[in-house]
């Protein structure tokens, strides 16, 4: 199973990995599919879609509609897909778009509901399974994702929910297996090089090579790649390198929270000053969790130090 | 048997049948004797035909070079041996004997011999100093085809179309021809009788074995050069193998195969074969020990007829019915990869070993190849993973094959690979860190496989096709005979096509932003995109490419290695001996493998490219370096410079003045140019340096160039258009004297001076004139007075009617003063960068002069002196910094390792951090600070944390980092590790930013700099950031910590000096307001400030202006005690100068002013709260943190030093290092 060959169906997550689909119409599917999940979501809705099978074409609507919500076009996505959410993929999308839109409580009884009735459905478990775990109910989304009958997207979420818990022995397990039936998919590469940071020691340069690998061809190049290539680097200890990949990033996209975030930490790292990176953070995005963390640590600071009572001398 | 794709053909003539070849030992020379009667000399490296010789009559089969001697040897059908010289291009002698056809002509490797063989059945031994016969032997029964000497021993072979094989023994010709003088009765009767048996049967040259077994005519026959063993070709279409013992010589094998003739045979001079050919039209090589045929080599329509080899290099010549070419057996090119500081090759025995650039070892062999295609071939190509620490080799036999394999860990030694996946393919490359592609030239078909060798992607390449090249991440070259097309092999498309012709290697830069294009003669440079960049061309084979680190190319050609710029560039870096194939440069070295595949370094200069690359990018810092270190002048880079319009720049490098003032003139930069002019003085020069300035507008240096050229008429106009009125007189002066009176009326003229003209006119005789231009400005007395002087009236003149006077119009602005705003001389960005530096320098210089209220009494120029001091003292501390072994402190063991196996969540890397460790800055990074603040409050008594705020802030903000992941969660969070290697939970720790070496080497020379400028208020905050930083730090050794403490403890005594200072100042520094309470607290103060211990440099600047403010205020016995101790401090000469002045104006009347605490001769520390002198004795406390002190009064509250420890509390001390971690 292989991104670059035509049997790569598994990671489209419709068809069962061992059961062979069309070539074509798979392939069909592989480009959109990768840009997707590289980051590259312009490309993604600006995919010619017109010559694909009715069964790839809802696939790739689902994947042009989530592109248009990872760019923050919640709404337009809601008003697009009004009234057809009898199909359980785009009911799937209309509980993220809730969500992003910031309807969270009825996104997330929407996607309760979702995983009892379409369970089955890989772009309900995916999509309801995100929802779910941005919502903080992990182990609700860990049992939804847990059913996918060999979809990567799935296992991908699974490891990064993994993550999140801190449970990196599980999260190698998942990719582990998933290596075993799917060596070399994209979104594989990705899991483990997720993984990979996490982990460390060697595994810092493997994950490297992956991001590096994805942020240099010019043809999966995205800022997300890049970021993911400039945390490895930083992990790394490679400054300097780090440095101008994130560089490379903003320029592309001087509003991309994960660049700026990233470039706090790295000016921090360099023993610079912080200010810039984030005051621009906060205009960029004021909920991301790295400034949400400084306040809470700020807090935590001026608290414990309250504790003590230093006597200053006149 | 295949017709081998390994047979390179490097060279090949046309002509009519070549009989006859050798190879120059030195040089890539080859002469050829044709049937037509002519012998070539041709320079196969070049392709050049060098010379031809027409002297003998009929075909010319024997030839050969001597060689040490200009000379070589050919033998014809014409009976004659000819001696020739090839410096003077003449035949020297001709050697006369042969009845019949000379088939074979050879030098004696080291005695004045020549070996031929003739029709005639002799074979005969002349010498050449002689130019005489000196032995004949007769034997054979048919014509001798062929005799060569053995190339050690005095032995001789020789073949017949009598069927056999001859080895006859000389050593007796030797014994006779190098015995000495005085001759025998014997010997002479033995000269007398030469060729003929002595009166034992014997004679100079003996048959020792006759070796029968072909049974046709024997062609050619050839000795081994090492091993006993003969090798023989025949009309039986056999190749036959001899071997010899001192007493026999028996056959050993026969190689079959021909089916033709065979003509002519060899051993290899290095490799375990045998070649031979034949007038089947083929060349074979054969193995020597199993005898097999290994490859053969077949051409169309021309009959072979001999072979020659090269006796040093890997070269052979055949000789056939059209021309002669010259070929290798095999690709010497050694096939590596390099990666970062590793080069991966294979070696001649097919191992696979490493090479470390920087440590300059080679590694022991890690892989053996043996297996890998045919044992004759050596591989091709070599592609390094190091993702997966594999290799992918590919062999040109059998079609082309490729294998991949793993690289052990450790070199053990040539072990065979295990695990090797193989398959079909003439290339294969690594095209990421799990895939790679294999092309297949016949099939015409790219494979893109994974690491276990199945195929993912097919791609189908365009038709004709020869190779594939990794084309920058997921992208491959495809070589094409005609065209290079960039691939993306994701996407499947062409993203770009380069029509270039017979590309042949591939080398990408170290930043993979170019690529170098190699064919046979050109090298193009492209970037990633396949935009062709440069391209330049050579005229001689290219073999090879590196790229430096800056992103220069360097080349090698068979025999040098060149450089080129990305702008097409070049130049020649040295020259080669030998040709080699380079793999990498850093700095003055050339990393290289010869063709024996052994890595070599080469010395070179990269001067030139290093300066061209910078005038190019314009790094005039750079350049500057280059001209100030390197004797990088000479007329190639001057008129280089000029050439490429940096004539300001050439100008900073040339003495001479004539090219000065060329360039000055070019660049516009006048006063270089008038400087030169006055030097040379020529007026040429002058000529052009004034038309020069005219057209900038500088008429002062117009003025000097006229005025130089004695040019007076330019000069006068000069004047008049810059109206100048006082020189234009004075111009009229001097036309005056000079008795010019043309001049003398334009300058009157140009002064509007009507009078003078007239004098002048009537000095000449001219009085019409005078009198008319009296007449015309109206000056009706001058008009009558020449009308008298010329006895006319007005009547009898009739004047033409009169126009309006003429006056010469008056300037409006007295351009004269000062130059028209001229354009502005073109200042070189090279001046700027000297000029910048000397500001740079001054900028040094400046702040000591204004250092710590020295006031006036210094001079300016003490400063510079002075700052080079500080320098040094600096330096001097630095080096003094290894301090003795502290007590180590013990490991705090309070934390326990939880391995949580639970579900659920599990604990996050920061947490394991602090587990891990009892250091609170890791406390920090994890972001637990509560813990972090017990334990500083523990090591150092930490009570007061406000000021260390922002550092905990800025080392959490440094702690992890943001993965985007999936699209619509959060961002993975990782963990940033200072043990970036290690991987086991138990040994990992966090990042700390701002770690020791950047506090030592960056934040602390900040807080000298301030001191030395006088900026106590940013020095204050500056050394307190840096105390604060390191409490909350982590290092890497126990020296560090020493380290740290040590700079902890200096911190701190600047801390308090500055603070000091301070509250002096803050008292007011200008006495005369003070009341006597403040003088003498400004005067205790003054006095304390020379205390702390501070580098010496900067307590001279206390104690000078402690020493100043006490004699100012008649304290002459403190400014006495200053001024002994800046004496016996030393250094600046400018203030141990000032310091014996005082010193003796003090001792007159060493007596205090006023009274203030401070005792000169008590040693004693100053309370860092107070500011108050604590005497020895008298009750004290310290900061625990710092070692600050003070009165015990101050016991229990903050340190006003590091603003964060409570005095007198007792700590553990500061733990900034864990060995057990």
């Amino acid at each position: 199973m292989d991104p670059f060959s035509a049997e790569g169906v598994a990671i489209l997550g419709s068809v069962q990995p061992w059961g062979k689909t069309h070539p074509a119409k798979a392939h069909q599917l592989l480009n959109i599919h990768n840009a997707f999940h590289q980051g590259q979501y312009q490309a993604v809705i600006d995919f010619d879609t017109s010559s694909l099978s009715p069964e790839n074409a809802l696939a790739a609507r689902v994947l042009q509609l989530r592109a248009q919500i990872a760019l923050g076009h919640a709404e337009d996505v809601l008003a697009d897909i009004e009234g057809e959410d009898d199909e359980a993929d785009l009911a799937a999308v209309k509980v993220v778009a809730q969500y992003a839109a910031g309807d969270h409580a009825g996104a997330v009884s929407a996607a309760q509901q979702l995983a009892a009735s379409s369970a089955d459905n890989a772009t309900v478990q995916v999509l309801a399974g995100t929802v779910l775990q941005a919502a903080g109910k992990t182990d609700e989304a860990l049992a939804l994702l847990a059913k996918h009958q060999g979809s990567l997207e799935a296992v991908a979420l699974t490891v990064q929910i993994h993550l999140q818990q801190n449970r990196t022995d599980l999260a190698v397990k998942e990719v582990t297996a998933a290596k075993r039936w799917a060596q070399d998919s994209l979104l594989v590469n990705l899991a483990e090089s997720w993984v990979g940071l996490r982990v460390g020691g060697d595994k810092y340069q493997q994950s490297f090579y992956i991001f590096e690998e994805l942020a240099q061809a010019p043809s999966s190049s995205a800022v997300k790649s890049l970021v993911g290539q400039a945390v490895a680097e930083l992990h790394l200890g490679r400054l300097p390198e780090a440095e101008a990949a994130l560089q490379q990033a903003i320029e592309r996209e001087p509003d991309n929270a994960e660049v700026i975030a990233n470039t706090v930490v790295l000016s921090a790292i360099l023993g610079k000053s912080v200010e810039e990176p984030l005051s621009s953070l906060q205009s960029a995005a004021p909920e991301h969790p790295l400034l949400q963390d400084i306040q809470e640590k700020s807090e935590l600071f001026d608290k414990a130090a309250a504790k003590y009572t230093p006597k200053v001398s006149s | 048997m295949q017709s081998s794709p390994n047979m390179l053909i490097k060279f090949e003539s046309k002509s009519s049948r070549a009989k006859g070849i050798a190879f120059h030992p030195k040089r890539p020379w080859i002469l050829v004797s044709l049937h037509s009667s002519t012998i070539q000399l041709w320079d196969y490296r070049m392709g050049t035909l060098i010379d031809r010789f027409d002297e003998h009559d009929g075909p010319v089969r024997g030839i050969d070079f001597h060689k040490t001697q200009p000379l070589f040897v050919s033998g014809g059908d014409d009976y004659k041996i000819k001696v020739w010289s090839y410096q003077t291009r003449r035949c020297i002698f001709t050697l006369n004997g042969h009845l019949d056809y000379v088939r074979t002509v050879f030098f004696h490797h080291e005695l004045p011999w020549i070996l031929s063989a003739s029709d005639d059945q002799t074979i005969r031994i002349w010498n050449w100093q002689n130019r005489s016969l000196i032995c004949t032997m007769t034997g054979h029964n048919h014509y001798a085809m062929c005799a060569q000497f053995h190339p050690k021993e005095d032995l001789v072979v020789s073949a017949s179309m009598d069927q056999s094989v001859r080895v006859w023994d000389i050593s007796g010709l030797r014994k006779k021809h190098s015995a000495p003088s005085s001759l025998t009765f014997e010997d002479q009767m033995t000269r007398a009788n030469a060729n003929q048996a002595d009166m034992f049967g014997n004679t100079d040259a003996v048959v020792k074995f006759v070796l029968e077994g072909h049974d046709r005519g024997v062609n050619w026959v050839s000795f081994h050069p090492t091993l006993p063993l003969i090798v023989s070709a025949g009309d039986d279409r056999l190749v036959k193998l001899w071997r010899m013992s001192d007493t026999k010589a028996w056959e050993v094998d026969t190689c079959r195969g021909h089916f033709q003739n065979a003509s002519a045979c060899l051993f290899h001079p290095h490799q375990d074969l045998i070649l031979s050919v034949g007038e089947d039209k083929t060349i074979r090589v054969w193995d020597l020990n199993k005898r097999t045929s290994v490859q053969s080599f077949k051409r169309e329509n021309d009959r072979f007829w001999v072979i020659a080899a090269h006796p040093e290099i890997n070269l052979f010549a055949a000789g056939h019915d059209n021309g002669v070419m010259v070929f290798k057996l095999e690709r010497e090119r050694p096939a590596s990869a390099v990666y970062q500081n590793q080069l991966f090759y294979i070696t001649k025995e097919k191992h696979v070993r490493s090479y470390d650039f920087q440590k300059n070892i080679e590694s022991p062999p890690m892989l053996s190849l043996k297996r890998l295609g045919s044992p004759w071939i050596p591989p091709r190509s070599l592609s390094y993973n190091p993702a997966e620490r594999a290799i992918l080799v590919t062999s040109s036999a059998d079609g082309g094959v490729y294998e991949l394999m793993n690289l052990p860990r450790d070199a053990s030694g040539a072990v065979e690979p295990t695990d090797t996946k193989r398959g079909q393919g003439s290339s294969a490359v690594f095209v990421a860190r799990n895939r790679f592609a294999v092309f297949n030239q016949a099939i015409q078909q790219i494979d893109i496989k994974d690491l276990s060798n199945s195929t993912t992607k097919t791609i189908k390449p365009p038709t004709g096709t020869t190779d594939i090249y990794f084309g920058g991440t997921g992208c491959l070259f495809l070589i094409t005979p005609t065209s290079v097309v960039l691939y993306d092999i994701q996407q499947k498309k062409h993203l770009a096509e380069l029509a270039i012709h017979g590309v042949k290697y591939v080398v990408w830069s170290n930043d993979g932003l170019h690529a170098a294009l190699l064919s046979k003669h050109d090298v193009t440079i492209v970037n990633k995109k396949l935009e062709q960049v440069s391209t330049l061309h050579e005229t001689i084979r290219i073999k090879s490419a590196t790229w430096d680190d800056t992103g220069v190319l360097l080349y090698s050609t068979l025999n040098h290695i060149k450089y080129s710029l990305i702008n097409g560039d070049t130049g020649i870096v040295r020259t080669l001996d030998q040709t080699v194939y380079l793999v990498k440069v850093k700095a003055r070295s050339v990393y290289c493998l010869d063709r024996a595949a052994k890595p070599k370094i080469l010395t070179i200069d990269p001067t030139e490219y290093r300066f061209k690359l910078a005038l190019i990018k314009r790094n005039y810092p750079e350049m500057l370096q280059i001209i100030k270190t390197s004797s990088l002048v000479g007329q190639s880079i001057i008129s280089y410079l000029q050439k490429k319009g940096y004539p300001e720049i050439a100008l900073q490098f040339v003495q001479d003045p004539q090219t000065r003032f060329e360039l000055a003139i070019e660049c516009g930069n006048l006063d270089v140019a008038v400087e030169m002019a006055k030097e040379l003085d020529r007026p040429k020069l002058w000529l052009r340096l004034g038309s020069e300035a005219l057209a900038h507008g500088n008429h002062q240096v117009v003025e000097m160039a006229y005025q130089r050229l004695r040019n007076f008429d330019k000069l006068s106009f000069l004047y008049l258009s810059t109206g100048d009125q006082e020189k234009l007189a004075r111009m009229a002066k001097i036309a005056e004297h000079r008795g010019d009176f043309s001049s003398r009326f334009q300058n009157a003229l140009y002064m509007g001076d009507a009078q003078s003209r007239i004098e002048m006119f009537k000095e000449i005789d001219l009085y019409p004139l005078a009198y008319v231009t009296a007449k015309s400005h109206g000056l009706t007395e001058e008009c009558e007075s020449i009308l008298e002087a010329c006895g006319l009236t007005e009547d009898q003149i009739t004047l033409p009617s009169l126009g309006s006077t003429l006056s010469p119009p008056q300037p409006i602005i007295p351009t004269f003063k000062s130059n028209w705003p001229v354009k502005a001389t073109s200042d070189s960005s090279l001046e700027k960068a000297l000029l910048g530096e000397m500001e740079a320098l001054a900028d040094e210089a400046e702040p000591v002069s204004n250092g710590v209220n020295v006031e006036a009494v210094l001079e300016a120029d003490g400063g510079a002196a002075q700052n080079g001091h500080l320098i040094d003292d600096e330096e001097d501390d630095a080096a003094g910094w290894d301090m003795g072994e502290d007590i180590h402190p013990e490991v705090e063991g309070d934390f326990v390792n939880v391995e949580s196996e639970d579900a659920g969540a599990g604990s996050s890397e920061a947490d394991i951090w602090a587990r891990n460790s009892p250091i609170a800055a890791d406390h920090v990074a994890a972001g637990s600070f509560e813990t972090a603040m017990q334990l500083l409050n523990r090591q150092v008594a930490a009570v007061n944390f406000a000021p260390l705020k922002p550092r905990f802030l800025e080392i959490y903000e440094a702690s992890k980092t943001y993965l985007p992941a999936s699209a619509g969660l959060p961002p993975l969070v990782n963990y940033v590790r200072r043990t970036v290697e290690e991987s086991e939970l138990r040994k990992i720790l966090p990042i700390i930013p701002k770690d020791l070496e950047s506090i030592a080497s960056k934040d602390l020379q900040e807080g000298y700099a301030a001191m030395r400028g006088n900026k106590l208020d940013d020095g204050l905050k500056i050394f307190k950031r840096i105390v604060q930083s390191l409490m909350v730090n982590a290092v890497s050794s126990e020296q560090e910590v020493e380290d740290a403490k040590k700079i902890i403890a200096t911190a701190a005594e600047y801390i308090v000096a500055m603070s000091i200072e301070l509250s002096r100042r803050a008292i007011g520094t200008d006495f005369s307001k003070l009341d006597d309470e403040e003088k003498k607290r400004n005067l205790e103060l003054s006095a304390y400030f020379t205390i702390p211990k501070l580098e010496v440099a900067h307590r001279q600047l206390a104690l000078v202006s402690a020493m100043n403010l006490a004699f100012k205020s008649r304290n002459l016995s403190s400014a006495l005690s200053f001024a002994s101790r800046i004496i016996a401090n030393g250094g600046s000469p400018k203030f141990v100068e000032q310091a014996r002045k005082t010193k003796a104006a003090c001792e007159r009347n060493p007596q205090d002013a006023i009274d203030i605490e401070f005792d000169q001769f008590a040693d004693f520390d100053i309370c860092a709260a107070s500011f108050t002198p604590i005497y020895g004795g008298s009750p004290s406390t310290t900061c625990p943190f710092d070692g600050s002190k003070y009165h015990a009064e101050y016991k229990g509250t903050v340190c006003t030093v590091c603003e964060v420890a409570e005095i007198g509390t007792p700590a553990s001390g500061l733990r900034l290092f864990a060995s057990g971690v």
